[in-house]
């Protein structure tokens, strides 16, 4: 599952028709788009917009799961060619000082570069940085959803000092995201990719839910399941946890010493 | 090799720094205030980043040399260690790095200078009494060399000072440094080793026991102090056909009596880095046997770990003089 956050609707309509998502009313403060394993939300301009809208989309999010999450926008560059794409190596909150960085795992034929979250429109440019007006609200938030290495930034350039931000338009914010839906389609693709694996990995056992749906477990029991169950799957992969000895145990804690007597007799 | 390097505000215009950089001109290049902004946060996954983790150039401000943990030592005299890196280039399903970073990231400090006044200090202190330092706790000694260049600013310093010994400990092939110097006798070159079943299964990246033979052996012949190091010993149902076969592989190349020290030690993990390591790595059979607790410290069950250690002790005897052994004392 992927989770994108753009702050304009101009930003959104290339994505929404690219991915063929449907506005799904979700009753939240924020309308939001979806598709099977993506899900796209509009923020509004700033970054408590954004973090706002990353809280919002985030807590709805799937039963299960980690998500990757993808920051997608306009941002201001001194020189960069209007156009280009560039994934946020370090964000910079102009107002705290405050810095982030995104770990960079990812692919490395997209150019990366620091991004500066700024209150209002930076229309000097003063330093060799992408300005923007939310990556600072939604990075922070999408990580307390999710681990770091999952959540992105990329900004497409729409401003320099030889083409001012006051010449910005939806139309423009349009084209300019449609020009870049190739690189976003890999980020798309290696965050999910990403995101499957650290899943896979931290997957709870299938078998879990039967056996909390039999049997009473206490908050302790069901650590101490979790915990069993980890280690079966580690030294008995593919066997299964249920069969007909755990089925006559009476309680929770029979079951908790069945489970530990079977992982005694796989030895170290 | 890295494809992002993050470098400290103060290391920026350092020399080692420049040349660091200079080896990789395509890296992306992200200034950062304190290492600590990118190797600490919370939510990280050193998992994910273990597959791609970018090198941080750092200063080191303080605690540069510490007294090393109890058992740690081989022989008589004061032992310290000092970590220039953080980290290793190799992915060892049992080290403790793992439980004990969040971050895979490799960091390296960059003023050698100070760590060397450090140690300058800490000898003439000891009043003539002979000092070790362990260079290879916290990452792997040689495995980054070509890139940090640490045996060529370190040697030249311990071969000024005699009484100092340098434990380089690794898994590493990269040799080629030290065979262009002239051997130093107070430089260790301990190579680690576990059986080739081990080594497949849980020393990924790792080059294979019998490349490792062969750097250690080509140091010996070229006059270097080698050492060899078993720790951890892993236990397995089969250990010793495994660990036997082992030590027939090695001392069919080198003479056991003209080694500098062979140490052992079984696998233990502090319970918070067992913790981490085990959600790292929820599906790994190394963290899904019974282990028990022991100040703190969780290993395999104690009559399989003297079973494990006993063995190999007797066995490493044959090959060498008791002199020469030294089992870490948790192991002991």
């Amino acid at each position: 599952m992927i989770y994108i956050v753009v702050a304009l609707p101009a930003e959104a309509r290339p994505l929404i028709a690219r991915y063929g998502l449907r506005d799904r009313p979700a009753g939240t403060a924020f309308p939001v788009y979806r598709n099977a394993g993506m899900a796209l939300t509009v923020s509004g301009p700033g970054k408590i917009a954004a973090a706002a809208a990353a809280a919002c989309l985030g807590s709805g999010g799937p039963a299960t799961g980690t998500p990757a999450w993808l920051n997608i926008g306009v941002a201001g560059h001194a020189t960069r060619a209007i156009g280009s794409g560039v994934i946020a190596n370090r964000i910079t909150d102009t107002a705290t000082g405050t810095n982030w960085y995104p770990p960079q795992l990812l692919d490395h034929a997209i150019s990366s570069g620091s991004l500066r979250t700024v209150d209002a429109a930076e229309i000097g440019y003063p330093d060799d940085t992408l300005y923007d007006m939310e990556a600072s609200g939604f990075y922070p938030t999408a990580c307390r959803f999710s681990t770091a290495e999952l959540v992105q930034c990329f900004k497409v350039v729409s401003d320099n000092r030889t083409t001012p931000a006051s010449g910005i338009t939806a139309r423009l914010c349009e084209r300019l995201l449609d020009g870049q839906l190739a690189s976003i389609d890999r980020l798309v693709r290696r965050l999910t990719d990403m995101a499957r694996d650290y899943n896979a990995w931290h997957a709870p056992h299938p078998e879990l839910d039967r056996l909390a749906g039999c049997w009473h477990f206490s908050v302790t029991q069901q650590h101490r399941l979790r915990e069993l169950a980890r280690r079966w799957t580690a030294l008995a992969p593919g066997q299964p946890l249920w069969d007909a000895e755990l089925e006559n145990r009476r309680n929770a804690a029979e079951v908790l010493q069945c489970l530990e007597h079977r992982l005694a007799a796989i030895g170290f | 090799m890295y494809c992002t390097i993050y470098i400290e505000d103060p290391v920026t215009d350092h020399p080692r720094t420049r040349e660091i950089l200079d080896r990789f001109p395509r890296a992306s290049r992200v200034a950062c205030h304190r290492y600590g902004e990118v190797f600490n946060p919370k939510a990280q996954d050193f998992r994910l980043q273990k597959h791609h983790p970018a090198l941080i150039l750092a200063h080191k401000h303080e605690r540069r040399v510490l007294p090393a943990p109890a058992g740690y030592g081989i022989g008589d005299g004061r032992a310290y260690y000092f970590s220039h890196l953080l980290n290793c280039l190799y992915d060892c399903r049992y080290c403790f790095l793992q439980g004990m970073y969040r971050s895979a990231h490799h960091v390296l400090f960059v003023n050698y200078e100070d760590f060397q006044s450090d140690i300058g200090r800490l000898l003439e202190g000891a009043g003539g009494t002979d000092c070790w330092f362990f260079s290879g706790y916290d990452c792997d000694s040689l495995a980054l060399d070509p890139v940090t260049g640490f045996t060529g600013a370190f040697l030249p310093f311990f071969a000024g000072h005699p009484r100092a010994r340098i434990e380089l400990r690794t898994k590493s092939t990269q040799v080629r440094g030290l065979l262009r110097r002239k051997p130093l006798a107070n430089a260790v070159i301990a190579f680690s080793f576990t059986p080739e079943e081990i080594h497949r299964s849980l020393e990924h990246g790792v080059p294979a026991v019998g490349r490792r033979l062969d750097a250690l052996v080509r140091l010996h012949q070229a006059g270097w102090p080698v050492g060899l190091r078993f720790d951890p010993l892993i236990y397995r149902e089969d250990f010793r056909q495994q660990y036997r076969r082992l030590f027939r592989q090695i001392f069919t190349r080198i003479d056991g009596s003209r080694l500098h020290s062979v140490s052992l030690g079984t696998f233990r993990l502090p319970r918070a880095y067992f913790r981490n390591i085990a959600r790292l790595y929820p599906d790994e059979p190394l963290f899904a046997g019974a282990f028990t607790e022991r100040d703190g410290m969780l290993s395999c069950q104690h009559a399989l770990e003297q079973d494990l250690t006993g063995f190999c002790t007797g066995e490493l005897l044959r090959y060498i003089p008791a002199s020469r052994l030294f089992p870490c004392a948790a192991a002991a």
